[in-house]
């Protein structure tokens, strides 16, 4: 897949550190693009996406503040699980790989490259050059299989090199590259106890697919080496004692790789947004909580938003603010889209509720106002009128 | 549901300030006093009951803290009461047998079946997950595992499994049934909030029910999944237990040192069962449609098989066979259909969308005429009806539809349509012989609809092997313990704010 530009443009990057201002940046990771993927059509989410903006801590102290944090014991679980795979020289990831996979991983070589590199950009990109180099060993053809476990795949997002940790990356089994993803939620007879989890999952999964064929391409190696079967281990049962499954994922293959393609070039983004717009206000806590959210829908105004709530409540840190501006502004998406697509030439909800009434349409909003007031009537003709002793008292 | 009618109650709602009725009738059956189930887990792990409260709604409840729920002792030492309890109650709840008349045969039916209501359809997994880790539980060191807990999860399980039925009212999460009843501002994912839910139809004097319910979900905590501040506080509190009990779990030890713990869960469980009740009594006070009592007897039939089949032994499938998952699926889509039907012929506000849709018409009869006909060979007696609907109607020829009055019954089948002053003339046919309870009267307001709530046809079992496309490569395994892992030492808590990427842990 070709890119418009190959190159970032630096002066977006200084137009973008203004649009971000003081806050909080966040790294592109794998989540943050599959997040980045359900509010994509929105121009805020876009913006604040190219500017790095860490939409879930921006509002902190307000009370539009999504709570995404997670129980430390969730946490612990997942740290415990990865602690298994790896201990005693990675006993029982080579276990599981080995039952699961049937080759011999008991004298594969593993790497480690979450150990031995620098937390920081330098260190992703020596680990991003190690996965290559392992990689495009595949067609030697190495007599033991090689397990990487922090792959560090290195992509162009929107015009900006961004780093993606994969688990695993089992290289050279049956001539082939395996992506490998670590989960803590168990699997109980055969089936995940978090069906909305597996789904991420295998979206991470698919997203090293892609991002591996993409470096195996580059290296003038067949791309379809990267097999399209991902690898998924998670815990059985009660205990943490993991197990393998296999699954393809091809499909969320080419659905990332529309995704990756429909992200907003950074410096398009740069040279669009009007000097204006920064984020620097929203996330200043020495300013009150109204003048932050007034900042925020003031952004919102001028760029542009789109809200749904079925993703952007799961996906977008501005979610509970973008509501607010939704619902001050009378917006007919507050409840989602079928219902804004209901009402083409209605301005809001208002107004849907007085051609609920029998009100006059206006020419643009006949086509929506006569199923709405047909709606009205044939409501008001079944309903009995008032709802006596349901309110709360004072 | 129509658009429409979804558009005019987000209109509705947003101008008057407050949630809608969808329905003039309740269309799920409540029990004077079901038994409210309410727990916490510990973060992550799906098997944990961090605590449970139990009880008769309307009432108080008991509470259950194990204070280390990954601690196998502890747990299974703290759930005894809460299992000993529903299994008594499953028991006494089947005692009662009342005589069921099927042709010539005759049945035994339970008088009453144990309505278990929960605070949302997280918990109804929650209970089906404790159902599946207890209902196949191992021996331990040559212990035998309380058997009360062993029956407790054959009965959760069994109880988390019906819940899937369309209509039933056996395992009830709350959110559903009010977001049934009630049209509010809340997308489908809001609605899982029991809190913002409750708040949008009952918002604070002089309160908006967008800003009343946005308050209740930043503040409100429903469970079963702790949110973050939740478990830090958990966090701490089971960090002193575990260093007081000095890895002791003698009753006596531990029982006034998870005093702290009891009281953090308490705090949090005391305002859903609030809620809960409040949401029950509510939804009571709407009158039940007469389909419930049937719906209820389905339920009580399928308790009754599941009491009777546990007197044997009670050993169900984990892993239905092919030929099991096609009858079950074929089985829930029959029950939706006829949920359906049975909501929009008993109940006129829930068919209006259907009405809104193209689904259904409403008009006034101009005749009703008696005629005969040819049919196949033979020349029968048919009714021709004549209605003038309100609206415009787009029907093609020999569409069926039935009369909300029989719906049980034939169909009447659509003959000609011709516009009619603003709305049009539909000729219909009905596909049986008039008799006087199959024919509304001139100048009644009927309304026909593509709905009926008569079984389609006799539907044939699929065969006992399954054909070679839908065959496993290995047999459903036997239910086994998935226990195993039980035993080993908990996890300890990370906070997230120490670690450079916590979201890998999402």
């Amino acid at each position: 897949m070709s890119r418009r530009r190959s190159r970032p443009d630096p002066g977006a990057g200084t137009a973008l550190d203004h649009v971000r201002g003081r806050a909080p940046t966040i790294r592109p990771n794998v989540r943050r693009l599959a997040a980045f993927a359900n509010v994509h059509s929105c121009p805020t989410a876009a913006v604040a996406f190219a500017a790095r903006v860490d939409t879930n801590r921006a509002l902190a102290g307000t009370g539009a503040e999504v709570p995404y944090g997670q129980s430390p014991f969730a946490i612990g679980r997942g740290v415990a699980f990865e602690a298994l795979l790896r201990r005693y020289g990675h006993a029982e990831l080579r276990k599981v790989l080995t039952d699961g996979l049937g080759v011999d991983f008991t004298i594969a070589a593993i790497e480690n490259l979450r150990e031995g590199y620098q937390p920081n950009r330098t260190g992703l990109t020596l680990r991003a050059s190690v996965t290559r180099t392992r990689m495009a060993e595949i067609v030697a053809a190495p007599p033991e299989p090689i397990v990487l476990d922090g792959a560090v795949l290195r992509a162009d997002i929107g015009g900006l090199a961004a780093f993606f940790e994969a688990d695993e990356m089992a290289i050279g089994v049956a001539g082939e590259i395996i992506v490998g993803e670590n989960k803590s939620w168990p699997v109980v007879d055969g089936r995940p106890t978090d069906e909305d989890a597996l789904g991420a999952a295998l979206d991470q999964a698919a997203t090293y697919v892609l991002l591996g064929r993409r470096a195996l391409d580059q290296a003038g190696v067949d791309p379809g080496r990267v097999s399209g079967n991902v690898v998924l281990i998670t815990p059985r049962n009660t205990g943490l004692a993991p197990v393998l499954h296999r699954q393809n994922v091809d499909g969320r293959v080419r659905r990332v790789e529309r995704l990756l393609h429909a992200v907003p070039e950074v410096s398009d983004i740069a040279a669009s947004v009007p000097p204006s717009v920064t984020f620097d206000r929203i996330a200043d806590v020495s300013l009150p909580e109204e003048a932050r959210l007034e900042a925020f829908a003031e952004i919102t105004e001028e760029l542009g938003r789109v809200y749904e709530p079925a993703s952007c409540l799961t996906s977008c840190g501005f979610a509970w603010a973008c509501r607010q501006c939704v619902f001050g502004a009378g917006d007919p998406a507050i409840t989602g889209g079928p219902v804004a697509r209901a009402l083409p030439g209605v301005a809001s909800l208002g107004r849907v509720a007085e051609l609920g009434r029998g009100a006059p349409p206006s020419v643009t909003e006949a086509p929506a106002a006569v199923p709405i007031a047909r709606a009205g009537r044939l409501y008001d003709e079944v309903m009995p009128a008032g709802r006596p002793g349901l309110r709360r008292p004072a | 549901m129509s658009t429409a009618l979804d558009a005019l109650f987000v209109g509705r709602i947003y101008d008057s300030g407050r949630a809608m009725r969808r329905t003039t009738l309740r269309h799920t059956h409540l029990a004077d006093q079901p038994l409210g189930i309410a727990m916490w887990r510990l973060g992550g792990e799906r098997f944990r009951a961090a605590a449970i409260a139990w009880g008769p709604l309307g009432g108080p409840f008991e509470l259950a803290v194990a204070g280390e729920p990954r601690n196998r002792d502890l747990y299974f030492a703290a759930l005894a009461p809460f299992a000993a309890d529903l299994c008594l109650r499953v028991r006494s709840a089947a005692d009662a047998k009342v005589a069921r008349q099927r042709g010539r045969r005759t049945e035994l039916l339970p008088a009453g079946a144990l309505q278990v209501v929960v605070p949302n359809r997280t918990t109804v997994g929650a209970l089906g997950l404790l159902g599946r880790y207890l209902a196949y539980l191992s021996d331990r060191g040559g212990v035998t595992p309380d058997p009360a807990l062993i029956e407790a999860g054959k009965h959760l399980r069994f109880y988390a499994r019906h819940a899937r039925v369309p209509g039933q009212a056996l395992l009830l999460p709350l959110d559903r049934l009010v977001a049934e009843h009630w049209a509010t501002l809340l997308s489908p994912f809001e609605q899982a909030n029991l809190a913002a839910l409750d708040a949008q139809i009952e918002p604070p004097a002089g309160t908006h029910a967008f800003h009343a319910s946005a308050a209740a979900e930043a503040l409100a905590r429903i469970g079963p999944e702790p949110t973050e501040d939740i478990d830090r506080v958990t966090d701490a509190l089971l960090a002193e237990f575990n260093t007081a009990r000095g890895g002791s779990t003698d009753p006596a030890v531990v029982e006034p040192l998870a005093r702290p713990l009891r009281d953090h869960y308490r705090r949090l469980i005391e305002p859903v069962w609030q809620l809960m009740d409040h949401a029950v009594a509510r939804e009571r006070r709407l009158p039940a449609a007469p389909s419930v009592q049937r719906r209820f007897e389905g339920d009580r039939e399928a308790f009754g098989r599941h009491v009777d089949w546990m007197a044997g032994g009670g050993r169900y499938r984990t892993t239905d066979t092919p030929r099991q998952a096609a009858m079950t699926l074929r089985r829930l889509e029959d029950a939706l259909a006829r949920y359906d039907a049975d909501k929009a012929v008993e109940d006129a506000a829930c068919m209006v969308p259907y009405l809104l849709d193209g689904d259904a018409v409403r008009g006034v009869v101009a005749s009703v005429n008696e005629h005969r006909v040819v049919a196949r060979v033979r020349s029968v007696r048919r009714a021709l009806m004549t209605l003038d609907t309100d609206d415009p109607a787009v029907l093609p020829a020999h569409k069926r539809l039935w009369w909300t009055a029989t719906a049980h019954d034939h169909p009447w089948e659509v003959q000609a349509v011709q516009p009619h002053g603003l709305g049009s003339r539909i000729t219909l046919m009905l596909d049986a012989a008039p008799t006087p309870a199959r024919l509304p009267g001139a100048g009644d307001r009927v309304t026909l609809s593509v709905l009926h709530t008569r079984p389609d046809a006799y539907r044939l079992a699929p065969p006992l092997e399954a054909p070679w496309t839908h065959r496993p490569a290995l047999p459903p395994p036997l239910p086994e313990p998935i226990d195993t892992g039980d035993a080993e030492p908990p996890s300890a808590a990370v906070d997230g704010t120490a670690l450079p990427d916590p979201g890998r842990y999402t």
